[in-house]
């Protein structure tokens, strides 16, 4: 049996057995993007299975699915922490972006990169005014989430995140403001097109983040959402290299043991870096697409 | 596309739909009556109508918002004498409403308290008679902070909250229309 195969198996196994027989624990994101300020009870544990389908630069075909499981634990009932696997696929053909797509991909779903996290709670939105946590993350990925191509990216991730109920806890606010640093090193590349730019020396990027969302729950379990994110990318040559702007609505089912969520974020604008050619320029579509639309089911036990 | 890897994962959202609910319902209206009043001969079905005015004063009051119209009460007889309420009461959890069941004495002092209802996946502590004694023996002035005066529960601060707001509004309820009509 191949790794693929054996992996499917244990997969198809883990979350049919979790189906069956998962015991009620639960802590949950009301929001596909944005992160809520509470932490898991202290050890309880949560499964997440998250899909990112990334699509369109405006021009060509560009597809690419983004998975990740990750597993969080309740160290304490203010702390916790997580680790994820992640695995990617990207389909593109018809568009070729100097310094950054330099060809036609198909690649198939394969491993990219591994996440490790956590979580602090300062306040607790449904005990104090306001509830707000502190976050951070560290990423080591290997593959380029926007060409496919092998790159070796370690990214560092802080955020402050805020969440305020109202209406006794039927609609939550969240906000988060973070700062993610990263440096990457890419692999060379052997069959180039002619005079196309692909630099291996390694880089190092600021990007900022600010996000918002708003969710009501218009009938037991069922939460409709709206939530935004804007992000900006800062390097050294050329100071603020792109941004981007998305917003979009979700969807979120919570039930005792599990819940999903269900986002589709639209690029309302952006800017800064424009590949050659591109029609849309009040979009940044170098590293971003127009549509992100991001599934998350997590069972908790 | 190659997508051997990704048909297991598509999968997860399936599995997930395979889970049972998880909606628990411990007590009837008549269980929670004979729990709470086991000595009780009558339960007098009295619910009470509130105007948007009267929900406007138990807001003010109670300061948290009264979202029903109609309360459903019960005068509580035996010997042919008032010996309490019986009030029934939803409030909202994290992903449903809480059902529970609140006993006052005639001159308004939590006698007990019953979950009747509780599908929220942390908390279940609060089912526990520790939680529900905290309750015992308060009245309209004693003072409801969560994590002061009532012990909260990780995992469930939202549904604590609520509850122990609820009960407060409830006492509120009584003073105001209840403690009238004995």
């Amino acid at each position: 049996m191949s790794f693929t195969a054996r992996l499917s198996t244990l997969t198809l196994s883990m979350a049919l057995s979790l189906g069956l027989t998962a015991p009620a624990q639960s802590t949950e994101s009301l929001f596909g993007f944005v992160k809520g300020a509470e932490t898991l009870p202290q050890g309880a544990m949560e499964l997440y299975q998250i899909i990112k389908r990334r699509s369109d630069k405006g021009q060509g075909d560009y597809t690419a699915y983004n998975l990740s499981t990750e597993l969080e634990y309740g160290v304490s009932n203010r702390f916790s922490a997580g680790a994820a696997i992640k695995m990617q696929s990207l389909e593109t053909s018809g568009l070729i972006i100097d310094g950054y797509l330099p060809k036609a991909v198909d690649s198939g779903l394969k491993f990219s990169g591994l996440e490790g996290s956590m979580k602090y709670m300062f306040l607790s939105p449904a005990l104090d005014d306001i509830g707000l946590a502190g976050y951070m993350s560290f990423n080591y990925d290997w593959v380029d989430p926007h060409s496919g191509q092998d790159k070796d990216t370690y990214s560092l991730e802080t955020e402050l995140l805020a969440q305020k109920y109202f209406l006794e806890g039927e609609l939550i606010w969240a906000a988060n403001a973070g700062v993610e640093a990263t440096y990457a090193d890419r692999a060379e590349i052997s069959d180039l097109p002619e005079d196309f730019e692909w630099p291996t020396d390694p880089e190092m990027e600021i990007e900022l983040k600010l996000g918002s969302g708003l969710s009501y729950r218009f009938a037991p379990n069922w939460f409709i959402g709206l939530e935004t994110f804007y992000e900006t990318e800062f390097e050294t040559e050329v100071g603020q290299e792109r941004w981007s702007w998305f917003a979009g609505p979700s969807i979120h089912y919570g039930a005792a043991d599990w819940w999903a969520t269900l986002t589709w974020f639209n690029q309302l604008s952006g800017g800064g870096e424009q590949y050659e050619s591109q029609l849309d320029d009040d979009l940044h579509l170098i590293e971003k697409t127009k549509n992100e639309v991001k599934l998350v089911v997590a069972f908790n036990f | 596309m190659n997508f051997n890897g990704l048909n297991s994962l598509w999968l997860y959202p399936i599995a997930a739909l395979s889970v049972p609910a998880y909606a628990v319902n411990y007590f009837s209206v008549t269980d929670a009556q004979q729990a709470l009043f086991p000595e009780a001969q009558k339960f007098i079905e009295s619910p009470l109508s509130l105007s948007d005015e009267d929900k406007d004063r138990i807001k003010e009051l109670a300061g948290v918002r009264q979202r029903q119209d109609q309360q459903p009460v019960w005068r509580v007889e035996a010997g042919g004498e008032l010996i309490g309420w019986f009030i029934v009461d939803d409030v909202v959890g994290k992903h449903e409403y809480i059902t529970y069941a609140v006993a006052l004495s005639p001159q308004g002092k939590v006698l007990g308290m019953e979950i009747m209802s509780y599908r929220e996946t942390h908390g279940d502590e609060v089912r526990q008679a520790s939680w529900r004694q905290q309750f015992k023996g308060k009245d309209v002035q004693a003072s409801f902070k969560l994590g002061d005066d009532i012990a909260n529960i990780s995992g469930a601060t939202l549904s604590c909250r609520n509850l122990t707001d609820g009960m407060k509004r409830l006492l509120v309820i009584h003073n105001e229309y209840l403690s009238k009509s004995s």
